[in-house]
């Protein structure tokens, strides 16, 4: 597993200077820095570890998952929101009306849901992401609750099914999800027509779910239709999509699908962005940084260790303990001696949990979130 | 032991070279039925084994792919992009915001 890790980080590091000799024949994505491009019909973009620098993600290296492709662009004016299925009064919505509506602004970490697959041993089928599926932004707009009370929620409603504007090519199937209603009336929950006090562009324009402290995939960009129902969707995005073992599998083998559920709320997770994984440093202080984050819960508490995880030191973290947010870490470190260093860094949150040295595998390679790990070269002066 | 390498190296060489017939079919193959939905890159960044492959094939197939030579695309995919070839890293975009 460490030596995929190893090949993984190398590898990205490859690319990095590879582009540089390439140049112009790779695509661009509109209104995005250069990025890891795990595709680009549809957008598959990683977030470079190295772009990670403040508590807020510019949308510009926020990463971009895409099931489907973009749908066409929509014209501001025409866009309506169809609130249908177990309401008093189904409702075309539009973007005046949402904006009509009390906006409010949460700070919320959005995670895909398979962020570090690629170091899962066995490998598994999927987008092979690294560290950096994963961005912290500031999402504003109604809360989901204040926009389904426009239409008033029969109370035999138990999921709400959410639709996005984008469609599969040929079969593909629709990209449809559907929550437990106590989630989507959960006042942190808001259709965000803003993210970062930009408009949301290819991060799901003109409306966009913000599902805090859950999986990427709840989060439905363009969304376009909300709909009350009694029971969970079965479209392939609930089911066999997006699902995690019960019980954990000896790795390599299938689940039960009777024992495979829908994923809600994210572990905790802390992610290194400095030292670079690979560097040279020079004999002398070095500023160990990174973000951790916890799901629905706060971070309580990041230990980092520099010598390969035998003993841990707590780093100092930013102020603000929120949920659903990430907390920025810190920690000073002056080496004694030259030589090959192995930075760890481990998080605890609010509820106790604590990364583990070797997450569960499972068949998807979902949640990924072990021990961060990267390698550092002291030199002499 | 020299002469089981050596005879595994010569089954391995005559294996590859019967089978590149099949893998430039299975090339075309992968151009004329996944590239309507989707780039390659996605494809081109998993190592899976062959019984993985399948599995995605059949998925696709699910989702309204018609192959007309599945067995030479699996070879393909098996031979170019099996879980015992090195991992290749994707390349970075090029610069998409717009020049001030």
């Amino acid at each position: 597993m460490q030596s995929n890790r190893r090949q993984v980080f190398a590898a990205l590091l490859a690319a990095a200077a590879a582009r540089k000799v390439k140049g112009a024949d790779t695509p661009a994505v509109p209104g995005k820095r250069p990025m890891i491009l795990h595709n680009d019909r549809p957008e598959d973009l990683e977030t470079p570890v190295k772009y990670f620098d403040s508590w807020v993600t510019p949308i510009d290296a926020f990463f971009v998952r895409q099931h489907l492709p973009r749908p066409a662009a929509v014209d501001p004016a025409a866009y309506r929101l169809n609130l249908t299925g177990l309401v008093s009064k189904p409702l075309q919505v539009s973007l005046a009306d949402l904006q009509n509506l009390p906006q409010h602004t949460l700070p919320a970490t959005l995670e895909c849901t398979g962020n570090g697959r690629a170091f899962y041993t066995p490998k598994l089928p999927g987008i092979q992401w690294g560290r950096g599926a994963v961005g912290n932004a500031e999402w504003s707009g109604p809360r989901l609750s204040d926009v389904l009370k426009l239409a008033g929620v029969d109370p035999a409603a138990r999921f709400l099914e959410i639709d996005g504007a984008d469609t599969g090519v040929m079969q593909t199937p629709d990209f449809v999800r559907s929550m437990p209603m106590e989630k989507a009336l959960h006042p942190a929950t808001l259709l965000a027509l803003k993210m970062n006090g930009q408009s949301p562009d290819i991060h799901g324009f003109p409306a966009r779910l913000i599902v805090p402290g859950w999986d990427g995939t709840s989060w439905v960009k363009w969304v376009v239709r909300l709909a009350p129902v009694a029971k969970e969707s079965g479209g392939f995005f609930m089911n066999p999509g997006y699902r995690y073992p019960k019980y954990h599998l000896p790795p390599g083998t299938a689940a039960r699908p009777v024992e495979l559920e829908v994923i809600e709320g994210m572990p905790v997770k802390s992610t290194l962005t400095a030292p670079e994984d690979g560097s040279k440093a020079v004999l002398g202080p070095i500023v160990i940084r990174g973000f951790a984050w916890a799901g629905e819960n706060a971070v309580e508490r990041v230990e980092v260790s520099i010598d390969g995880g035998a003993r841990w030191r707590n780093a100092q973290l930013s102020a603000q303990k929120l949920p659903f947010a990430w907390r920025l870490f810190t920690l000073n470190w002056t080496p004694q001696e030259p030589g090959y260093y192995t930075v760890m860094s481990r998080a605890t949150d609010t509820a106790g949990r604590v990364q583990p040295i070797v997450p569960p595998w499972n068949p998807s390679g979902y949640l990924w979130n072990g021990i961060d790990r990267v390698g550092v070269t002291v030199e002499k002066a | 032991m020299m002469r089981t390498a050596l005879l595994l190296l010569a089954s391995a060489l005559a294996a590859g070279a019967a089978d590149q017939a099949t893998i430039e079919k299975g090339q075309k193959e992968e151009q004329r039925t996944c590239l309507p939905c989707h780039s390659l890159r996605i494809i081109h960044t998993n190592r899976l084994s062959r019984a993985g492959w399948s599995k995605e094939l059949d998925k696709m197939a699910g989702w309204g792919t018609k192959y007309t030579d599945r067995d030479a695309l699996l070879e393909y995919l098996v031979a170019t992009y099996g879980d015992d070839k090195p991992v290749t890293p994707p390349e970075m975009s090029a610069d998409g915001r717009t020049k001030q």
